[in-house]
């Protein structure tokens, strides 16, 4: 009770002020039509402009929820494109090549940049249908890493940012092939090597992943050629790739199952066929006459 | 009782003059002279807040009662009488407010011509803000709250100078 009348006393001024202070706005607005007008628009005006304001920041608070439901988006617009492919004959291509995979948005819950092995955890797992093997690419599709283990709930990931990681890749306007692994140094630059000195290489040409991959789908893009060098020996260019997704910032990711990949796994881990097995192939007889 | 009699003529003086002179002034549409508001800047330093709503409401009543303005002077006096004390502090640095009853004057207050300056802008924005309420004519509504205050701001001085011997305490 103290409480309460110690705190009307020190309101009761102000609160005066401010009942005094409205009641004569309200007489003065209904004092005639025009200012009856004039205060009504003015209301009009300060209450969408608080509306806009609230609205702004509002958007702004939510920025982060927003990028990941829109990571998700594309990962489920990025499943229908492939089953739209799908149902098309096999000469007709919707853009790049995206039969026989499925796409799981996920996002990134611990990332390192600093050592010799990095590895990226990622909060999707087993229940979500994330199995080793799956390529990890940025929001915007760019190479970031691929799938080494998973528990149910999460994944972890080696990152493109692996010196134990080998990925055969080419050129996009030219089409050679080479080998691109990360040297442990600089966290946006990978070292490509094996182009061949005929290749027709040129400072800012995209790098992407070939057909068949072992661990990104095809054409996804790695970086691009930031300089380049032929070898002592003058057979081979060297280059520096410029890494497309910015590893040290990158949060949110898209997963992706590549059924074909599996196939040319599968077919890599099988051995060779026995000559016993090769004999009891039919045999087609060529007859001279 | 001497001082009281003085302020109270005062305070009659600077009505009148507003009431009979500066509300038919017609000079030009950009003149609107609001000397009033010196009664306000001149109360005694130390008067309780709620003494300073009060003479607010009543100073703006009495103009709209006058102008025909219901409840304008009141909208751009009242804030003026309540916030004296603040633009006391604030804009004249002065922060002995409770010491004495005497009126402000430049020799009370170091920073007297911001504080005096402070009151009438303040007031003159809020009355013709609340009169036009509108961004039409922007121009027109500037150069009336330019000019006006500059009218005001004079006709203040005048009455400051004219009184203050009458109003403080020898």
């Amino acid at each position: 009770m103290h409480k309460l009348i110690y705190f009307l006393k020190k309101i009761y001024v102000p609160a005066i002020f401010i009942i005094l202070e409205i009641t004569a706005i309200a007489l003065y607005s209904t004092s005639s039509p025009y200012s009856e007008a004039r205060l009504l628009t003015l209301n009009h005006y300060l209450t969408g402009w608080s509306s806009a304001l609230f609205s702004e920041v509002s958007g702004y608070l939510s920025l982060r929820r927003d990028n990941i439901a829109l990571t998700e988006r594309i990962a489920e617009l990025e499943n229908r494109i492939n089953a739209y492919q799908s149902l098309l004959p096999e000469e007709v291509e919707l853009g790049i090549d995206l039969q026989s995979s499925q796409y799981v948005a996920g996002k990134i819950v611990s990332n390192s940049i600093n050592k010799p092995k990095n590895y990226i955890i990622v909060n999707k797992g087993i229940a979500d249908g994330i199995r080793i093997g799956m390529s990890v690419l940025s929001a915007e599709g760019y190479a970031v890493g691929t799938i080494t283990n998973c528990s149910q709930n999460f994944s972890i990931a080696s990152s493109i940012l692996n010196t134990s990681l080998n990925v055969s890749v080419r050129l996009s306007v030219d089409g050679s092939m080479g080998l691109a692994s990360w040297n442990g140094g600089d966290s946006q630059i990978i070292e490509l090597s094996n182009i061949s000195k005929y290749a027709k290489i040129a400072v800012g040409d995209m790098v992407e992943a070939i057909d068949f991959s072992e661990y990104f789908p095809s054409g996804t893009i790695i970086g691009s050629i930031e300089s380049f060098e032929l070898n002592k020996e003058g057979t081979m260019y060297n280059c520096t790739v410029r890494l497309a997704a910015d590893m040290s910032r990158i949060s949110n990711v898209i997963l992706v199952d590549n059924l074909a990949i599996d196939e040319v796994r599968r077919l890599k881990r099988e051995p060779a066929p026995a000559q016993e097995q090769l004999d009891m192939l039919p045999q087609v007889e060529i007859s001279e006459e | 009782m001497k001082k009281e009699r003085q302020y109270i003529l005062f305070v009659i003086t600077v009505l009148l003059t507003q009431i009979l002179l500066l509300n038919h002034l017609t000079v030009s549409t950009y003149i609107a002279p609001l000397a009033y508001i010196v009664c306000i800047i001149m109360m005694p330093l130390g008067t309780s807040p709620l003494k300073m709503i009060a003479v607010g409401t009543l100073l703006g009543g009495v103009m709209d009662a006058t102008m025909g303005t219901i409840g304008l002077n009141v909208i751009a006096t009242l804030p003026v009488a309540y916030f004296r004390r603040p633009i006391l502090h604030f804009v004249a640095s002065f922060s002995d407010v409770d010491s004495d009853g005497e009126i402000p004057t430049v020799r009370r207050i170091g920073r007297f011509h911001f504080y005096v300056v402070a009151m009438v802008i303040l007031h003159s924005l809020l009355f013709f803000v609340f009169e036009h309420m509108t961004l039409v004519n922007l121009t027109f509504i500037a150069t009336r709250f330019v000019c006006s205050t500059a009218i005001s701001l004079a006709l203040v001085y005048f009455f400051i100078v004219i009184f203050t011997p009458k109003l403080t305490t020898r």
